[in-house]
């Protein structure tokens, strides 16, 4: 495959008086675009980020969405934030770790996932006394592998066939993160990444809702099952940042949902960073190889030599760049990508909570409705074949317990996850009004079965589906992921093999969102590596 | 104290242990291969089920066995004679077919008639195919290097193994890296756009696997089974004249004129060991007999915890033989037929019927029928991989007369309720029903029907689980992982005790490629 490497002068040095000019353009103003825009600016760079949206914040934007009730981010914590970007950015937040991040509850009981291992060890001894003795082995040993996946997240995608031996050698014999795991650790990170978080899971417990607790970080935004292999992989990933012993619970911010998002513009800005919402990109202007500029859907054009696209991968290069200048092979690579929304969202405002919710604990963790795997594979099931299943799993957060001005006082909003709702719905059927509807019945049954009266709390609901992600968000697909985590798609081989250094074949133009290395659910990693790359490149 | 008689004692007659005792007797060594059941090959085995029918009554084609032991073993000399098998037949549901063919412009022509994007894509994808092969072939070849491991030998392998990845270049490099990670229907759809084509195609990816075609990890199994195309000896797949078992024969006719010696009926109760060392081994009949070194071409299960005792061995590898996946997932029914039966989409005796017919009328299909088995039921309907040997081989029917040979997936080892009589006759049952839809006059042609569950495979041949592999080929059981960690060269922490069967890298298919590597091993030690 050709590589396009020639330069250029940038466009606006040379005529079109009056257009406004950047040394780069970043697309998208969610947490990767703020990380890709403040590293850019902290460098000195003129430095523009144009926002599609009215607010920016990507998937992590507090809008209301019910008189009064408030919506904060999809996701159920707040990602693993690199130290690296706490440090350069100096990001003073307050993190919560919720004392219990998850819990299952079911007609077949319940179960109160503690953060501290020894806790939760007194938690299972009751159910399973093996499973309470393993507990402790099992969180040290899925946190070192995932301390592991952190230190790799941290460098550029490793790529032993576009650089040198040295690289290979680097990861798998010298990496002294990897050897200092120890033979046995080693081991079990090259047996486990392959592996199904079910069959993970087999090995080391018996409970079943202990299993039906972890197995669901599994599948997290994945159309396969907990017996498809990678997902023991895709566990092991959004344990990245998370505390030793702690599911789910790498804990959100105590500012509120957008606190990072607010912190980022500010030290973006005091850069001089310049952020433009409802801004939406048409196209990205490419001159003789190189890009020139963008040009927005009202017309309007703005120059830049380099722009860093925090849009996924498909929505960028298939939708923003005329096809002439990318190889045909490269084209068919990245329309090979697999997006697969099969996650949708359902928004409760509440008049008040089902006194059935409350506990013992406060209701700042996860709670998941799905008591056992069999179940949550049957699900996963049904969006093989473009149906929503009838029990989906369906997991949820009270996020006015830990914010409780998303509501109006005394009121509360609660955020339903639900998996698989799949964005490609078979034999022709559409995510239409009545689809919608139905799943938020489904949703709405769900919920009341473990929490009655839940019905009567409702004042307002809101379904949000892979569709709509798609809409307003810009989501290909609906895939929050911008590109499903298999194993196939991560590390060199995301967005597409080969091109894991965040520079596209087009020379400036640079991709720096979750649907590049390292992925979803590491707040702004793929934004800050895609800067470094910028920066690197003069 | 007396010598023993024996440098070597081999525990199984199946194809890798013989391949072993060839190669160590060509060594010069004294070796003795101990078989529990009255004829050789293990799951390679040719049976006179019903009188005047012969079956290869479990693994019933061969394509992967290494051309390097054919030469080496000179094979031919002692009766192997491969017989081609050029065809696949996929009747549709719309009572089309898709047919494959061994003339590559009659095959273009035919799936141009389904598909001329699919026909386009063809030469390009088995281009790429055959790349991937020979991109593997090295590695299926070579001992395992440990990564893990600071050892001289084990830091040379990974550096030549990283030499070779490179020498692929970046674009075949990633692709293997994709065929090593995703599911064959992922990896298709890449590619075709014919679903009938993507499902005969990535039927070759779940066949001896607990996987389905959308299960991330059948992309290689796909690969594996294309390995036997790339090699010359015979392309793609074949039979043995007389039956697989005669491959075994012709293996075991090598050894022994080697010098090998071979009992049958002589069932291995337990290996002896003393201090840490096996001494030899104990028969069913309570004979002994001794030997400085004892290699088990038997599964991991058998031979790392039922024929020595668990005392003998670390914790940590008795966890991970425990741990070891097996699962059995197919089952075999094997026919005796009073003339051929007919094709509903492709009637007469046409040659289509010397080929395979492959019952995997779309993706859909394909991953109801693993469904089926993921919740522990047989699938209601199977795909199945059927062929005819009396067509090619007519020796192995009475004149007129013929044998149906069945491969039907999924029949789960672990079934709701356990496997008795009843299950498997209903097991028979939903095979011959399916088949009948697209066979009308099959089951008027039935004079005799075997039915084999993975229950039967593991009490007749003892595989355990009934894995016709020795263990799935899941990439976590694969390569240095297999069987175990560290354990993956074929020695066991047991000194002078070996394993040399499908259960070690790289794996199975009749390809004879452990029980080689295993020799190998054990030749160089000393």
């Amino acid at each position: 495959m050709p590589r396009v490497t020639s330069r250029h002068e940038p466009f606006w040095a040379s005529a079109d008086v009056g257009i406004e000019s950047f040394d780069a353009i970043v697309i998208g103003a969610g947490i990767n675009g703020l990380v890709a825009a403040a590293a850019l600016g902290r460098a000195g760079r003129k430095v523009l980020v144009l926002e599609r949206a009215e607010r920016i914040g990507g998937q992590v934007r507090v809008e209301e969405f019910a008189p009064g009730f408030k919506a904060g981010s999809w996701s159920s914590d707040a990602g693993w934030v690199p130290p690296s970007i706490i440090e350069t950015f100096n990001l003073k937040l307050d993190l919560v770790t919720p004392d219990v991040p998850l819990s299952v509850r079911g007609p077949a009981g319940s179960l109160a996932l503690a953060s501290d291992p020894g806790r939760l060890s007194e938690t299972l001894r009751p159910l399973s006394r093996t499973d309470a003795d393993r507990w402790p082995q099992f969180a040290t040993r899925v946190h070192r592998v995932a301390g592991f996946l952190e230190a790799l997240y941290q460098l550029p995608a490793i790529d032993i066939a576009t650089t040198s031996l040295r690289e290979l050698v680097a990861l798998l014999g010298v990496g002294r993160r990897f050897r200092s795991l120890g033979r046995e650790d080693m081991t079990e990170v090259l047996r486990i990444l392959p592996m199904s978080i079910q069959e993970l899971l087999d090995d080391w417990f018996e409970t079943s809702l202990l299993k039906a607790a972890l197995g669901v970080g599994g599948v997290q935004d994945l159309r396969q099952g907990p017996r498809s292999g990678g997902t023991a992989f895709v566990f092991l990933h959004h344990l990245t940042g998370a505390p030793l012993g702690s599911m789910r619970g790498r804990g959100y911010w105590r500012a509120g949902p957008d606190a990072l998002v607010g912190a980022l513009d500010e030290r973006a800005k005091g850069y001089g960073v310049s952020i433009r919402s409802q801004a939406k990109v048409a196209q990205i202007l490419v001159r003789e190889d190189a890009v020139a500029g963008v040009m927005l859907e009202t017309g309007e054009e703005i120059r830049a030599s380099v722009v860093v696209s925090t849009a996924d991968p498909a929505t960028t290069l298939r939708g923003m760049v005329d096809p002439v200048w990318l190889d045909p092979e490269f084209l068919r690579a990245v329309g090979n990508i697999k997006y697969r929304g099969c996650t949708a969202f359902v928004l409760y405002a509440m008049e008040r909570l089902p006194e059935s919710l409350g506990g013992p604990d406060p209701l700042d963790g996860v709670v998941s409705l799905t008591t056992d795997l069999v179940s949550l594979e049957r699900a996963s099931d049904a969006a093989k074949y473009g149906a929503v299943s009838d029990h989906p799993h369906v997991e949820y957060i009270v996020p006015t317990a830990r914010w409780p001005a998303l509501a109006p006082p005394g009121k509360h909003v609660i955020l339903a996850r639900v998996q698989y709702a799949p964005y490609a719905l078979g034999e022709g059927a559409e995510w239409d009004a009545s689809a919608s509807d139905r799943l938020g019945h489904v949703i709405t049954t769900a919920l009341e079965r473990a929490h009655p009266e839940f019905e009567d709390r409702v004042l307002y609901r809101q379904v949000v589906t892979p569709r709509d992600l798609e809409r307003r968000d810009g989501l290909t697909q609906g895939a929050l992921s911008q590109g499903e985590l298999t194993l196939d798609q991560i590390l060199f081989m995301r967005p597409v093999p080969g091109w894991a250094r965040h520079r596209m074949p087009i020379a400036g133009l640079y991709l720096g969102g979750s649907g590049t290395h390292p992925g979803p659910g590491i707040a702004g990693g793929a934004g800050w590596l895609a800067a470094r790359a910028v920066l690197d490149d003069r | 104290m007396t010598t023993s008689r024996y440098d070597a004692i081999l525990i199984g007659g199946g194809h890798n242990g013989l391949v072993a005792a060839a190669y160590l007797a060509r060594a010069g060594r004294k070796v003795l291969v101990l078989e529990k059941r009255p004829v050789l090959g293990g799951a390679a085995v040719t049976e006179e089920i019903f009188p005047g029918f012969k079956f290869s009554v479990f693994s019933y084609v061969v394509s992967l066995l290494r051309p390097e032991i054919i030469r080496d073993l000179d094979l031919p000399r002692h009766g192997l004679q491969i017989l081609p098998l050029e065809s696949t037949v996929t009747p549709l549901e719309n009572g089309d077919y898709l047919g494959s063919w061994a003339d590559p412009d009659e095959n273009r022509r035919e799936l141009c008639r389904h598909s001329p994007r699919d026909a386009e894509a063809m030469s390009q994808f088995g281009r790429l195919m055959q790349h991937m092969a020979m991109a593997v072939k090295p590695i299926l070849g070579m001992m395992p290097p440990d990564p893990t491991s600071l050892a001289p030998s084990d830091l040379a392998g990974m550096l030549k193994l990283g030499n070779h990845f490179r020498s692929l270049g970046p674009d075949r490099f990633h692709a293997l890296f994709k065929l090593m990670t995703m599911s064959s229907a992922d990896y298709l759809d890449e590619w075709y756009e014919f679903d009938p084509l993507k499902a005969t195609k990535s039927a070759s990816g779940i066949i001896g696997t607990f996987l389905g075609p959308r299960s991330p990890g059948s992309a290689y199994v796909l690969l594996h089974h294309y390995m036997g195309e790339i090699d010359g000896a015979f392309r793609a797949w074949g039979f043995q004249k007389g039956g697989t078992g005669a491959i075994s024969e012709a293996i075991a006719g090598a050894a022994r004129g080697h010098g090998a010696e071979i009992r049958t009926d002589a069932g291995v109760a337990q290996v002896v060991v003393r201090s840490g060392r096996v001494t030899g081994v104990a028969l069913e009949n309570g004979d002994e007999i001794e030997a400085p070194m004892v290699i088990s071409g038997l599964d991991p299960r058998r031979t790392l915890l039922q024929l020595v005792e668990e005392k003998e061995l670390p914790g940590d590898v008795v966890d991970a033989v425990k741990r070891f996946k097996f699962r059995g997932s197919s089952g075999k029914v094997n026919l005796a037929l009073d003339g051929l039966p007919d094709l509903h989409c492709l009637p007469g005796a046409g040659p289509h019927l010397k080929g395979a017919i492959s019952i995997s009328p779309s993706l859909d299909y394909l991953e109801r029928a693993y469904d089926d088995a993921k919740y522990g039921e047989f699938s209601r309907h199977p795909y199945m991989d059927v062929v005819i040997p009396s067509m090619i081989d007519p020796g192995m029917a009475p004149p007129g007369k013929h044998v149906m040979s069945i491969f039907v997936q999924y029949a789960p080892y672990n079934l709701n309720g356990g496997w008795n009589n009843d299950r498997r006759e209903a097991f028979g049952d939903a095979v011959v029903n399916t088949l009948a839809r697209y066979m009308p006059n099959l089951k008027d042609r039935i004079l005799y029907r075997q039915v084999l569950t993975p229950a039967d495979i593991e009490r007749i041949t003892g595989l355990s689980e009934g894995n016709i592999f020795q263990g799935e080929l899941a990439l976590h059981q694969l390569f240095f992982l297999r069987p175990v960690p560290a354990w993956a060269k074929y020695r066991t922490p047991i000194r002078g005790y070996w394993q040399c069967g499908a259960g070690t890298h790289p794996g199975g298919g009749i390809m004879g490629a452990s029980g080689h590597l295993a020799a190998r091993a054990i030749l160089g030690e000393r």
